[in-house]
């Protein structure tokens, strides 16, 4: 079932066209990535699908309701730019937002002391919110998206400014809602963390979609043309390449992409094993990345 | 509307922001009490140090009258007699000897003027003093000279006291004029800048939503309109319960000042030398009484509150969106406060002449309505149909602004980063 669906999605300020013509749709149950660098139109075509605003043309569907109002209590949204009222508590910040979701007042507190003591938060219950740190901020501004418990999640860069420890901790979160049949929808520019987590990708430049599906499908359309590989070196014998596009080097790692018309991948194994000792080589399909980065080429070309 | 609808939900806790914090109640009480002062203080100051000058002056007279006596005697503190010449009298000046000198001849009683020398800047005060004391002798020798009566002469002294009087259907009472037309100046300047106080909050609350990016969560979660309208009536909300704890400290405070009020009027130095300089015994009421002030006339005051705080806060909700930061707000709203305080200049017009054709006129116009119409009320009685129709014109222009107003926010909330031109605002209005 497609939990939204844009179609001919268009959105202008002033004289600049953030989003242009997008359309795509999203599985539930599944994770979905946007992606794509900045300024390229994610958060625009993530404010209308949360219906922050209206696109200029098109139909956004959420639910099969073209009226996104009429199903915001079933969404959950995080804002790119986090914001909480700095001189409210943190419990009836969150009761607030919950109530605003159309939780009865009591269910909302209920709900959010029982968040705030799964995320190690309990002790903040009574204070301010400026008393907070700002990872402790965005720790509040996530829970206060889960609290009406909604069906369709959507979450702009939902793991800029956490720590490592906590990034972990919400990606799980994020597993956990998936399994009990959620739908999500993050955006991000770290590709690593969308290859992670996301079943089905939307890259967009500039506006306009460049890819779109499931991440696996997009995987398999690709090339084996990525080499990873992991050796000993005592550093005299540093491996030297050409006719490569080097991705990443350290002394006991490298990563390369090559082009089969004038790259012998057989001669390259057999003289690498000849100087190191090999500890483990893979030779696979770009990452995420890589693939994005070649279609943003591809459409400047 | 329900009431659990989005924008309760928002006027709740826009309500209880306000009135959980310690400030609103220490504000709550400490506002009358810095408010009387303001008001009182300088008036007091005025009739204390009014006429009073710590200079000595000299008075030469030259009449071979009893005129330079009888000044000297009118106020032996400020003025003495000096035998000495012009001459003399100028060097002493020059040499810091003497402040002032008056120089009194044969013309200055025919031509009713008197001249003061001073090394130049002698203030107002001494020129009040010797206008009053010198006139006060001129006026009593030359009615002293037409041969009038002495008791005829004190009586024509004194000021023509006017006793009010209004008219009703239960019988003839008393008016309170005069307290009147201060109270409706007092109630209408109070009414404007309740108006803006409680204006300028949801302002700042606007601003503040949009700078936090907490608007966005809101806009995720509900229509803007209820964004805007929770705002306006949660901070309204605010100012009411702020009135409604006023009112009952008045009537607190009623209850326990006739005790006060009895202390109060016991001649006391300063009353008594106020009593004493304007020689206005026969004004001052032997039993002080304030006047009761109607019922009728509170609940217009919270009446007129509400529309006009509806009418400056939906105004204020709509450019406050348009910003970033407070400062910005502070310069977008500048043109449309010059509008609203216009009418506390023209209180004192209105209320001296409540029942003219302009003053009603002028009380009709929306933006001067709530201040206008309450000072009118306040010092008179006027015809119903004139609050009614004013409540009417105001609603109307109410629904209009706030049209307006949501469509700019609407728009604007989410635009950062640049001030925008009235010609944008403009180009919003047309677009939405």
């Amino acid at each position: 079932m497609e939990t939204v669906k844009l179609s001919n999605v268009t959105k202008s300020f002033k004289d600049v066209v953030a989003v242009d013509n997008v359309s795509f749709s999203m599985q539930s149950g599944k994770i979905f990535g946007i992606l794509g660098p900045n300024g390229a139109g994610k958060t625009t075509t993530i404010r209308m699908i949360a219906g922050v605003f209206l696109p200029d043309s098109g139909e956004i569907r959420v639910f099969g309701e073209p009226d996104i109002e009429k199903v915001q209590s079933k969404i959950g949204y995080l804002p790119e730019e986090r914001g909480l009222y700095k001189r409210m508590k943190v419990i009836d910040q969150l009761i607030f937002f919950a109530e605003l979701k159309g939780l009865p007042n009591t269910t909302a507190r209920a709900n959010a002391l029982k968040w705030l003591s799964l995320l190690d938060a309990k002790d903040w219950e009574n204070k301010k919110v400026h008393e907070l740190s700002k990872g402790m901020q965005q720790k509040i501004q996530f829970i206060s998206v889960l609290l009406h418990d909604p069906d369709l999640l959507i979450l702009d860069e939902p793991f800029s400014g956490f720590d490592p420890i906590n990034v972990e901790v919400f990606k799980n979160v994020l597993l956990d809602l998936k399994s009990a049949g959620k739908t999500i929808l993050l955006s991000t520019h770290i590709m690593e963390q969308a290859e992670q987590l996301c079943d089905d990708v939307c890259l967009i430049n500039k506006g306009k979609v460049v890819l779109y599906g499931s991440l696996s499908d997009i995987k398999a359309s690709r090339e084996k043309d990525t080499v990873i590989c992991e050796y000993n070196s005592d550093g005299a014998n540093s491996i030297e390449l050409r006719n490569v596009k080097i991705l990443n080097q350290t002394q006991n790692r490298i990563e390369f992409r090559f082009d089969r018309n004038n790259f012998n991948l057989k001669e390259f194994i057999k003289e690498i094993a000849d100087k190191v000792e090999i500890k483990k080589i893979e030779i696979s399909t770009p990452g995420l990345r890589e693939i994005f980065i070649d279609e943003v080429t591809k459409v400047k070309l | 509307m329900k009431f659990d609808s989005k924008f309760w939900i928002i006027a709740k806790r826009d309500y209880l922001s306000v009135v959980k914090s310690k400030g609103f109640w220490i504000g709550t009480f400490l506002i009358p009490v810095i408010w009387l002062l303001v008001v009182t203080l300088p008036g007091f100051l005025m009739v204390y140090f009014w006429e009073r000058t710590e200079m000595k002056v000299a008075v030469l007279d030259k009449t071979n009258s009893s005129i330079g006596k009888e000044i000297v005697k009118a106020d032996s503190n400020v003025f003495y007699l000096d035998n000495s010449n012009e001459r003399e009298l100028n060097a002493k000046i020059l040499n810091d000897e003497l402040d002032a000198y008056l120089l009194i001849d044969s013309q200055s009683i025919k031509n009713n003027s008197v001249t003061v020398h001073t090394k130049g800047g002698g203030g107002i005060a001494l020129i009040e003093k010797v206008e009053n004391v010198v006139g006060k002798v001129f006026r009593k020798h030359l009615l002293a000279e037409s041969g009038l009566d002495t008791s005829l002469i004190r009586q024509i002294e004194t000021e023509t006291k006017v006793n009010t009087k209004k008219v009703t259907r239960e019988g003839i009472k008393t008016d309170y004029s005069s307290f009147y037309s201060f109270f409706s100046y007092f109630a209408g300047v109070a009414l404007f800048m309740l108006i803006f106080i409680y204006g300028g909050l949801v302002m700042r609350g606007v601003v503040e939503e949009k700078a936090n990016r907490i608007v966005e969560i809101l806009l995720s979660s509900t229509k803007p309109f209820d964004i805007m309208l929770g705002k306006v009536i949660g901070l309204g909300s605010v100012g009411l319960t702020q009135i409604f704890a006023w009112i009952v400290l008045l009537l607190a405070i009623s209850l326990i000042s006739t005790q006060i009020i009895s202390l109060l009027t016991q001649p006391e130095p300063i009353a008594q030398s106020f009593v004493n300089e304007f020689n206005i015994n026969s004004q001052v009421p032997k039993q002080f009484e304030i006047p009761p002030i109607p019922a009728e006339f509170v609940l217009m005051f919270i009446i007129y509150f509400l529309l006009g705080y509806f009418l400056v806060a939906s105004i204020y909700a709509g450019l406050g969106s348009t910003v970033d930061h407070e400062q910005d707000a502070q310069i977008i709203i500048t043109p449309i406060n010059i509008i609203f305080i216009l009418p506390v200049f023209l209180i004192n017009i209105i209320s001296a002449n409540p029942n003219s054709l302009l003053s009603t006129l002028l009380s009709l116009f929306p933006p001067f309505t709530p201040v206008l119409m309450i000072a009118r009320l306040g010092s008179s009685t006027i015809p119903l149909w004139q609050p009614l129709l004013s409540i009417l014109l105001m609603l109307l222009f109410i629904f209009i602004i706030l049209k307006f107003s949501a469509k700019i926010y609407r728009v604007a909330i989410l635009i950062y980063g640049k001030k925008p031109s009235f010609k944008e605002i403009y180009h919003w209005l047309r677009k939405a």
